[in-house]
């Protein structure tokens, strides 16, 4: 079912749609030496020239809706607009001078076959080239332009994500020839989620639940746990402590998969970057837009919504900062994001106001786990 | 104020403060009288710059009276009974609560943040305890791996049968229970990017070691771990900290306790630690400290690091 779903999703956007390739690092060093001999042949032609890196546009103007035609699952993906960083132009010519020297150092990682971090990247650069590199967002978006150069996913790079998302609940995970870890008794802080990919891939899962809970705060995953919530709601808890990562995802991705059955549901505040966050879970993110589609789930949003506010105290309410309404508006100019959240989103943003689930603390510790029964039973989800 | 005492009695005994804090507001009032409240002041720095800061840290300098017979005393002294209440209703249903968590009970009458906070250091000093042993916890954001097997709650963190896996610092250190250990000392590490890399490069197969990272400024479950580990299995803690005043001031926090703090929370932090000074970590001190050659300036924010006071 699962290539079924792949295979429609060529058909349906297979002329637009860009997609970074998962590779093995032979290939990718393969494909790092064809940039440089290009760039060489280039230089060394009767004609010399100092040619410009094609990379593939990661701009909202770029980017597409997909309305899965087979399957519920809409993605956000890249379409075939290029960008170019030129040596020959001032403002994009340190930024070009980037992209060759993180190639560099990704050639390095995958000759000693290591896998480094964005992190230990940038201490890396900053040591080498400190004329170059500044600060840790700027190697994250040269790393982007190499995956955008060579069309192959950052994993494949030898960069590994951070161990960030936690996962709770009735859920029986195991690594091949090790012990099954239970995740019900994994205590407050749940079990964290590995940011090696291969080692999720290979995870046997096994579950009970009906149910999977996406909680946008580390503290309300915390607090559900301790109440152990999921033995009364049998379900599964996963949580990426904010913008969710690629690891999270992926894992999401593959329970989905996993288990067709289980609606997956998301808690997250009533305010622009919480529906942002559902969104990033729901369609994935334009910013890693080569690979982020893959992982694409069903989210269905629990709550906060705009109906819940009568439960909430005026005092609660805090108002909307102009972050926040940056936010809505990059949101609500997103062709993919469906009516219903388009109209959830409008009324926050005249309203004015946002709000945090512990706002319904209000009604005493215990009300937060029957908010989510109550919603689950009645079916209240969008 | 740590005891030896499991944590059950500690909750009795709170219980117990809290009943007979509260009978005595209720006395002084039926006998028309105002009550009056003591709370003992703290410094949180030395009061003589020159002298060999042997200084009586954990004394307090003075106290504060409230009382009915200000408005503003009054206002405080209710926040603080409510919170009171919070408190005592998590310790009686052994429940766990977040300072935000407090604050949205009762928004109206608590109107900020801040008020919550100072109402809980207040009881803290009252009741001469820490935060925690009022159940009042923030989200663990350490980590631990190594050669270490424990039981927390009823759960078993068996790190032992693969060391190099991260596994998240109890938040409830007073359920650590059964510890187990291989391990000939502890690594304490600033950074999780430094903790991650170590766990990648199977850093604990090749050393019997226990590796704990808090994150960057380490947390109270970090410290009272730390703090646990050290008496009960008796190791040497060395610590691995970038060159640069925060990193100096994450070593400080390890070994002396928060300047933040007020309620001196210290004596239950204090381990004997040594710098880290091993040939094993120059290569990674390489990559990851500032070195003088590359010329970096120190900031405004980092110099003010240097002069706490």
């Amino acid at each position: 079912m699962g290539d079924l779903r792949k295979s429609s999703m060529r058909f349906f956007s297979d002329q637009n749609l860009c997609y970074a390739d998962i590779l093995p690092p032979s290939e990718i060093r393969a494909r790092i030496e064809v940039a440089v001999l290009n760039f060489l042949r280039i230089l060394a032609s009767p004609t010399p020239a100092i040619s410009d890196l094609p990379l593939i546009n990661r701009r909202s103007s770029n980017s597409r809706a997909s309305k899965g035609l087979l399957t519920q699952v809409s993605c956000v993906f890249l379409s075939h607009s290029f960008c170019t960083r030129s040596l020959m132009r001032a403002n994009t010519a340190k930024a070009f001078i980037r992209v060759w020297k993180v190639m560099e150092m990704c050639f390095g990682v995958l000759v000693q076959e290591k896998r480094v971090t964005q992190r230990e990247l940038f201490y890396k650069l900053l040591c080498d080239s400190p004329d170059y590199f500044t600060s840790q967002l700027q190697v994250n978006r040269t790393i982007q332009d190499v995956v955008a150069l060579l069309q192959c996913s950052r994993y494949s790079l030898g960069i590994m994500a951070s161990s960030r998302g936690l996962v709770a609940g009735r859920l029986l995970l195991q690594e091949p020839n090790q012990e099954v870890v239970d995740c019900s008794e994994c205590g407050l802080s749940g079990h964290a989620i590995s940011g090696d990919l291969n080692r999720l891939e290979t995870l046997i899962l096994n579950t009970d639940a009906r149910y999977i809970i996406v909680v946008e705060k580390h503290a309300i995953f915390q607090r559900l746990a301790e109440d152990r919530v999921f033995n009364q709601i049998p379900s599964i808890l996963i949580t990426a402590k904010g913008y969710p990562d690629i690891a999270t995802r992926f894992l999401l991705h593959r329970l989905a998969r996993a288990f067709p059955d289980l609606p997956i549901l998301a808690l997250v505040d009533w305010n622009p970057a919480g529906l942002a966050i559902l969104c990033t879970f729901k369609f994935g993110s334009i910013g890693m837009g080569l690979e982020a589609y893959r992982y694409a789930c069903n989210v269905k949003w629990l709550g906060l919504r705009g109906d819940d506010l009568e439960m909430i105290p005026e005092q609660s309410l805090v108002p909307l900062k102009p972050r926040d309404l940056q936010i809505a508006k990059s949101l609500l100019s997103s062709e993919v994001l469906q009516e219903n959240y388009r109209r959830e989103l409008e009324i926050m943003v005249q309203h004015g106001h946002r709000v945090e689930i512990e706002a319904l603390y209000f009604h005493g510790y215990d009300y937060l786990g029957k908010y989510i029964a109550k919603k689950i039973v009645q079916a209240n989800y969008i | 104020m740590e005891g030896k005492r499991s944590g059950s009695q500690q909750h009795c005994d709170l219980l117990r403060k809290i009943r007979e804090f509260t009978r005595a507001i209720v006395e002084e009032l039926s006998n028309g009288r105002s009550p009056t409240i003591l709370i003992d002041r703290f410094r949180n720095y030395c009061t003589n710059p020159n002298a060999n800061c042997c200084c009586s840290y954990d004394l307090s300098y003075g106290k504060e009276i409230l009382t009915f017979r200000k408005e503003s005393h009054v206002h405080r002294l209710d926040i603080l009974l409510r919170v009171l209440l919070i408190v005592q209703q998590l310790l009686q249903e052994s429940r766990h609560g977040s300072k935000r968590d407090i604050y949205y009970m009762h928004p109206c009458i608590f109107s900020e943040q801040s008020v919550v906070d100072q109402a809980i250091n207040d009881i803290c000093i009252l009741m001469q305890c820490s935060r925690h042993n009022l159940n009042v916890v923030s989200v663990g954001n350490g980590l631990v791996m190594g050669w270490i097997r424990f039981l927390e709650g009823g759960r078993k963190f068996d790190c032992i049968n693969c060391p190099n896996m991260a596994h998240p610092i109890p938040v409830q250190v007073e359920e650590v229970k059964d510890i187990v250990s291989v391990a000939r000392f502890i690594l304490i590490v600033e950074k999780e990017s430094v903790f991650q890399r170590l766990a990648n490069d199977q850093f604990c197969n090749a050393n019997r070691c226990i590796v704990i990272t808090g994150r960057g400024y380490p947390d109270i479950p970090t410290r009272r771990f730390l703090r646990l580990l050290i008496e009960k299995l008796c190791l040497p803690a060395y610590c691995l900290v970038d060159c640069d005043p925060y990193g100096f001031d994450i070593l400080t926090t390890y070994r002396f306790g928060s300047l933040v703090s007020k309620w001196p929370m210290m004596q239950n932090i204090c381990v004997a630690q040594r710098y880290a000074g091993l040939e094993l970590f120059l290569q990674i001190l390489k990559n990851t400290v500032f070195l003088s050659s590359a010329s970096f300036l120190l900031q405004e924010k980092t110099r003010g690091k240097l002069n706490p006071c």
